[in-house]
């Protein structure tokens, strides 16, 4: 066949690999951040058995996405044939995936760390965790890691590696990358401009800042403001509260 | 510190039996558990290492420095305050670690998720740090702002309680490995000038000064260093009544212009008088005495200023705002230099604002523009800042050579070794006419090229008489360009220059401390030489005729000047050993011109 010439079929083909990449990244951004919020809590009081096995669910499927989104933009980047505009968008998600690799293993190096800190073998054990504040340990993340969809997970059963090993691996894998393509990181844009995630970003009502905020005035034990309302910040004129 | 340590002692204090003790911590909607007082961490520090409480105090300062426990209120200051302030301890997963660097990345991301959870309200060393990272971490971007999406959707399947503890961990991590950094903000944030407004402030500076500047425009009535006529410094004193226009009109420039300048604050004050508010005026000025006094009358001073102007029922008392007053009273009660700073630069822009202006349009000020005196410039035709050097120096000789004829031998001359010899010049080849001047004068060339009026005024004395005994001998140090050929025209003329028989020895000389400037002057290569004698011919001027050897003098010898008139202590010792039969007895003594003119003066 006419190498200018590709059936739509082919077109189509790609076009869906493509799609299916950007998915996994999307995926694989969800476990990593739900990866390391359940990551802050080893070593505190909501540390235990279950937080580390959910650490390691959450692990294991990352490692999924990982393997699997590899071999794939290999492929779509070893195609020779490329329109342009797919090989910009193929390019970027080749180098969005290294950060995020980088990412992760970073995470992954600190827990192994702080696993070893605080081994969780002895009864003892669980004497020396810190009083964090926290009371809720991370199932609810973890089920929300959960609850990712990947085209090849299920088909594709790699079995998780330990974790040094599995921070080995990653490192071999970044190499592997960076010596294979030769993508220069500088070149790939982004598409977002500074500042643009504040509106995009559902504002659901959020008042944890004011919550936080709210700290410095109950630990008074007296109220800031013009009455006794908890409330109240406000002078006096205006306090509607009282 | 060892951070290894602060790990150990962080897990030491979780203990439930041993451990600081536990609080809870009230918010609106919920308790948090785990929080703990400053005073008892203190305390706890203090029993746990059996310090004292300043040391535990430390301690726990380094420990809230480096992260291990962050505070719930103030979080921006990473101490310990020894009181009911709470803290928290910080997850182990945000503890400092050496094992790994902490990542822009992370940073970035955190930020990122702020401004998602800020709706875009950051700090201002957050933006500035936030548009930094954009930059240069541009290619990760796509990468950062999902991450930090899908951080923010992570965290809020949280439950509220530990979402805020969460929210506060971070913060806390951020707040040691990313502080505010006000110094370098404040660099970058500046104010900054666009060169159009800086360029163009130097160009109407320039219009307006130009006129002022002695450099770019003529003085008037002249510049006295160019025609050394004096008049310009005459009319431009301090106290003068009338100014001249080109001062007044400077007075309009801009306030500190007229207060600058004495005679312009004279007359604003004249002003403020008539105003009724010199006190402010008043109070300027002794502010800024208080600054540039000494230290010793400072406090007084201070004392002074605060109740003539500042106490309440002063007699003088100045309006400044109450901020302002409350700042000023309470520094001085430990008063420096510039405790009054914020206060005098009240007044002035005070009086910048208001009084200047209506000064300006004031009979006071008007007045005295219209007496303002414009000087015409001085026309020169003629230009001579004195008489010719030639004409000087003939009528020095002339003079000289009348006394020669009338007066009597001086002494000096024959006290050929203890007298300067001018021929000890090494290389100047000058002033050699010591055939019949006196070896004992020092010339100074330069006294011939231009005569200071000092040394024309000075009557000659006797000098002119010095014959040179041509004979003794002593040794000079210097060997004497006299000695070498001389090829004045004028010389051959003459009977052959003496050679340098006499001389003092250098040390000598300079044990008469005023001889030694006068020899260095005569080692100046710059002068021109004396009448007739030396090899350097006044400039351009070939003599006409022989003239006589004579010597314009700078210094004098004087003999017999009683005792108590000497300046400089004689070697008599010197003068016994070396002089040779000559007579002595007479004091010698080396008279600064400036010392003749006053003896001469009669003045003291």
């Amino acid at each position: 066949m006419n190498r200018w010439k590709r059936s739509v079929g082919e077109i189509q083909a790609r076009r869906r690999q493509v799609s299916e990449c950007e998915q996994a990244q999307a995926a694989l951004s969800k476990v990593t951040a739900c990866f390391q919020q359940i990551a802050t809590c080893i070593g505190s009081n909501t540390d235990g058995s279950s937080l580390r096995e959910e650490l390691e669910d959450t692990r294991a499927l990352a490692y999924r996405i990982c393997t699997g989104m590899h071999r794939r933009l290999l492929g779509l980047l070893a195609e020779t044939e490329q329109v342009q505009e797919d090989r910009e968008q193929v390019e970027r998600m080749w180098v969005l995936f290294l950060c995020a690799l980088e990412n992760f293993q970073q995470n992954l190096r600190k827990v192994s760390v702080l696993q070893e800190s605080f081994p969780l073998g002895q009864r003892r054990d669980r004497r020396a965790l810190v009083n964090s504040g926290a009371t809720g340990g991370g199932s609810e993340v973890a089920g929300r890691a959960a609850t990712v969809q990947m085209p090849w997970v299920t088909a594709e059963g790699e079995q998780k590696p330990d974790l040094k090993i599995h921070i080995q691996e990653i490192d071999d894998l970044l190499q592997e990358m960076l010596q294979r393509v030769n993508i220069p990181l500088w070149s790939v844009e982004s598409t977002q401009d500074a500042w643009a995630e504040v509106c995009k970003e559902l504002q659901e009502e959020d008042t944890l800042d004011d919550l936080m905020e709210v700290e410095v005035v109950s630990q008074d034990g007296k109220a800031s403001g013009c009455c006794s309302h908890s409330n109240c910040r406000l002078g006096c004129i205006f306090c509607l509260l009282n | 510190g060892n951070r290894r340590f602060y790990d150990s002692v962080v897990l030491e204090m979780q203990d439930p039996k041993t451990g600081v003790k536990s609080q809870t911590q009230r918010l609106v909607i919920t308790t948090i558990p785990h929080a703990i007082t400053g005073e008892d961490i203190v305390e706890w520090i203090a029993n746990r290492f059996k310090v004292g409480a300043a040391e535990a105090r430390a301690m726990g300062t380094m420990m809230v420095a480096f992260g291990y426990i962050y505070p719930l209120q103030d979080h921006k200051r990473l101490i310990i305050k020894p009181d009911a302030s709470l803290y928290r301890f910080q997850t182990p997963y945000f503890w400092p670690a050496q094992q790994w660097p902490v990542e822009d990345t992370d940073y970035a991301i955190y930020l990122a998720k702020r401004n998602i959870r800020k709706k875009g309200m950051l700090e201002l060393h957050e933006q500035e740090q936030y548009n930094n990272l954009h930059k240069w971490m541009n290619h990760k971007w796509d990468f950062i702002v999902m991450q930090a999406k899908e951080q923010y959707r992570a965290g809020k399947e949280r439950k509220k309680p530990d979402r805020v503890v969460f929210d506060c961990q971070e913060r806390a991590y951020w707040v040691v490995h990313r502080p505010p950094i006000i110094f370098t903000q404040q660099c970058i944030m500046r104010p900054r000038v666009k060169s159009s407004v800086s360029i163009g402030a130097l160009v109407k500076y320039s219009t307006t000064y130009k006129q002022h500047d002695p450099f770019l425009y003529p003085c008037l009535p002249s510049n006295p260093w160019l025609t050394d006529d004096v008049t310009y410094w005459q009319l431009n004193m301090q106290n003068i009544e009338n100014p001249t226009k080109m001062r007044v009109e400077r007075w309009t420039f801009s306030f500190g212009e007229l207060l600058s300048d004495p005679r312009g604050r004279d007359d604003f004050r004249l002003f403020l008088k008539k105003e009724f508010s010199g006190e402010n005026l008043a109070f300027w000025e002794a502010c800024e005495d208080l600054k540039w006094g000494t230290a010793a009358t400072m406090k007084e001073k201070a004392q002074q200023i605060y109740k003539t102007f500042l106490a309440r029922g002063a007699p003088r008392w100045i309006n400044i705002d109450g901020k302002t007053m409350e700042i000023t009273v309470k520094g001085l009660s430990h008063p420096h230099r510039y405790v009054l700073d914020a206060a005098q630069t009240h007044i002035y822009m005070l009086m910048k604002k208001d009084s200047y202006g209506r000064y300006l349009k004031s009979p006071v000020f008007k007045e005295t523009q219209k007496k303002a005196v414009a000087p015409e410039p001085h026309n020169f035709r003629l230009r001579r800042p004195s008489l010719s050097p030639i004409i000087l120096r003939q009528q020095e000789e002339e003079q000289k050579a009348k006394l020669a004829a009338s007066g009597p031998v001086d002494i000096t001359q024959l006290c050929r070794f203890t007298a300067p010899v001018p021929h000890l010049a090494v290389y100047t080849g000058i002033c050699e006419n010591q055939s019949t001047a006196s070896p004992g004068l020092m010339t100074l060339p330069n006294s011939a090229a231009c005569p200071s009026p000092i040394s024309v005024a000075i009557d000659s004395t006797p000098a002119s008489e010095r014959r040179f005994d041509s004979g003794g001998t002593a040794s000079s140090h210097f060997p004497s360009i006299a000695e070498s050929a001389e090829t004045s025209v004028s010389e051959e003329s003459q009977p052959p220059p003496p050679k340098s028989r006499v001389a003092l020895s250098l040390s000598r000389l300079l044990r008469r401390g005023c001889n030694a400037p006068s020899v260095f002057a005569s080692l100046s290569p710059k002068c021109a030489v004396t009448a007739g004698g030396g090899r350097v011919q006044p400039l351009g001027e070939p003599l006409a005729q022989p003239q006589p050897k004579r010597i314009a003098n700078f210094f004098q010898i004087k003999v017999d000047i009683p005792p108590e008139c000497r300046i400089y202590p004689i070697d008599s010792e010197d003068e016994e050993e070396e002089s040779s039969g000559t007579a002595r007895g007479g004091v010698k003594e080396i008279i600064c011109p400036w010392e003749s003119v006053t003896k001469h003066d009669g003045a003291g």
